[in-house]
């Protein structure tokens, strides 16, 4: 059941380069969150009528963390918000990595991508997840203290200036036949995804893989037509109500 | 509490706060938050012949206020709606009014053909691009919107032909007289304003389409003066939208000569945005000691 609450900011700060996570205090629990569902936050400037949609990160209690990059106006905005601001939450939004039956699964990230599949990793605790994240530079590595939860933790940035040198990808095809993943889940960049699907085509590794994306927004609730993706039968799919998750294959990336 | 009933063209809707086309799909999305029988009305995600897949993305922009869009009619088709979507409105009791966009004039009379008698009022979209105008709306100029405005109203035996104006013309009240003449049984104004919004740091617009129609808060005073100017142009009831956001806004616009609204951005800022206009309307006229929303249409000094 979708519901518009009133939450109140309990922390908003800097986690990396240029990226924050917002606390918001919910009235009500926000344990049945599923890894990879969103929000549409209100900003607190009254002219933006745009919500922002954002993945949830952490669900715990009554309390939601949520991860934006500041990139305009309106997560510019969303920096002044103080604790104690009230702002109205839309949730939950979306689908989520539905991960039943899998028991190995492999973790792609990259940049603001791997907040979506932290929640993912908190929620499934019988799976045994190996993540390979990758980063710009070391500036921007953040939430290392939830990625150590998983059996195993790869961590690249593109210029070397912590843990490898190169990006998740590559990282994760390296090791892709030393385990034997059942399942793989990824967020992050659009080139970062797409590379992932065509390397995963070449290598003709048939692990499903299910990606989470992330377009501009209109409603959230997938009435508007705003941000749909193509899919690979050659029509359009909702990113907010048919995905935000979607079966690598199925989607035009 | 004050009557909010209204009548247009012989529709009976419980009250005049209509969801404006293409910001509520065919109603199924805002069911799951509430149920959508408490709204006056919607007028459908707009409908082609033929299904649409729509723009590449991005569809949408923002600026201070108002939004743009270029969804660029993705949709079913019209056969879709009468068969999947219309028997949903028609279990949820809901006024349903179906938006048709065409390509060609005998687009539009084909649809219309379809969709008469089965749905309660039809909303002429004649502000995307046509064959029959080169290219250009069939909005813009006078004689092609009395022109569409005949070609619909011939096909529509029992249904009431509502034609939405775009405000992107030399004379919105020159248009609308020239819909009256055409056979138009009602007006409905104003569609998206066409903006566009760069971004100053790729040097290149935001939205894919380059342009967007522009809707919200931000566009509402101009769209209240149209609003205004057309009810006094013509004799058939006006439907006003154009940034309504509270029940004060809507009251602004049926003081101007409007007999109901269309919300349509609103519901994105609040997607409970409906109901609550509904019920600040009905608020505004108890504290004004008025029991009849009717008695406040047409009424500016």
């Amino acid at each position: 059941m979708i519901k518009d609450l009133i939450s109140t900011v309990k922390d908003n700060r800097v986690i990396a380069e240029n990226v924050y996570m917002i606390t918001l205090v919910l009235p009500e629990s926000a344990e049945s969150f599923h890894g990879g569902q969103f929000v549409n936050l209100e900003t607190v400037d009254k002219s933006l009528l745009l919500r922002r949609p954002l993945g949830v990160c952490i669900a715990e209690g009554n309390e939601l963390s949520l991860c934006y990059q500041v990139k305009g106006k309106g997560t510019k905005k969303l920096t002044e918000a103080k604790s104690g601001d009230k702002l109205k939450v839309l949730l939950p939004l979306g689908n989520y990595f539905d991960l039943s039956g899998y028991k190995k699964v492999a973790v792609v990230g990259g940049g603001v991508g791997i907040f979506p599949l932290i929640a993912a990793i908190r929620e499934n605790k019988d799976v045994e997840f190996h993540a390979f994240m990758g980063f710009r530079n070391k500036s921007a590595v953040c939430l290392l203290n939830e990625l150590e939860k998983c059996r195993s933790l790869t961590v690249t940035t593109d210029d070397g200036s912590y843990g490898k040198k190169g990006n998740a990808v590559e990282a994760f095809l390296s090791e892709a036949e030393n385990f034997d993943f059942d399942a793989v889940i990824s967020c992050g960049p659009p080139v970062m995804l797409k590379a992932l699907k065509q390397r995963l085509a070449e290598r003709d590794i048939k692990t499903p893989c299910f990606v989470s994306l992330e377009e501009r927004m209109g409603c959230g609730v997938g009435a508007c037509l705003v941000c749909v993706c193509k899919t690979a039968d050659g029509k359009n799919a909702r990113v907010c109500k048919d995905g935000p998750v979607f079966d690598i294959n199925k989607v035009v990336l | 509490m004050a009557d909010l009933r209204v009548e247009i063209c012989g529709v009976k809707f419980n009250n005049p706060v209509i969801a404006a086309s293409g910001t509520y799909g065919f109603g199924r999305e805002y069911n799951e938050l509430y149920d959508i029988s408490v709204i006056g009305g919607i007028s459908t995600k707009g409908v082609t012949l033929e299904p649409r897949l729509g723009n590449p993305v991005p569809r949408i922009a923002e600026s201070s206020s108002v939004i743009l869009n270029a969804v660029g009619l993705q949709n079913p088709g019209v056969d879709h709606f009468i068969k999947y979507d219309l028997p949903f409105l028609r279990e949820k009791g809901v006024v349903t009014i179906a938006n048709v966009a065409g390509s060609t004039l005998e687009d539009y009379g084909h649809m219309c053909k379809k969709l008469d008698g089965l749905v309660d009022m039809v909303e002429l979209n004649i502000s995307c691009p046509n064959v029959k105008a080169g290219g250009m709306a069939l909005g813009i100029k006078p004689e092609n919107v009395e022109e569409v405005s005949r070609v619909a109203k011939r096909e529509l035996k029992k249904t009431p032909l509502i034609v939405k104006l775009s405000p992107n013309v030399e004379s919105i009240a020159v248009n609308a007289m020239a819909a009256e003449m055409g056979g138009a049984d009602c007006l409905s104004l104003v569609n998206t304003f066409t903006g566009m919004v760069i971004d100053i740091e790729k040097r290149a617009p935001v939205i894919a389409n380059r342009t967007g129609g522009v809707s919200g808060a931000g566009i509402k005073p101009i769209a209240v003066r149209m609003v205004y100017e057309v009810a006094r142009s013509v004799a058939i009831p006006v439907i006003g939208m154009g940034g309504i956001m509270t029940g004060e806004d809507a009251i602004e616009f049926m003081m101007a000569g409007a007999v109901a609204v269309q919300v349509g951005t609103a519901n994105f800022t609040d997607p409970y945005a409906m109901p609550r206009i509904i019920s600040e309307m009905s608020d505004w006229l108890d504290r004004h000691g008025i029991d009849n929303v009717n008695e406040i249409i047409n009424t500016v000094k």
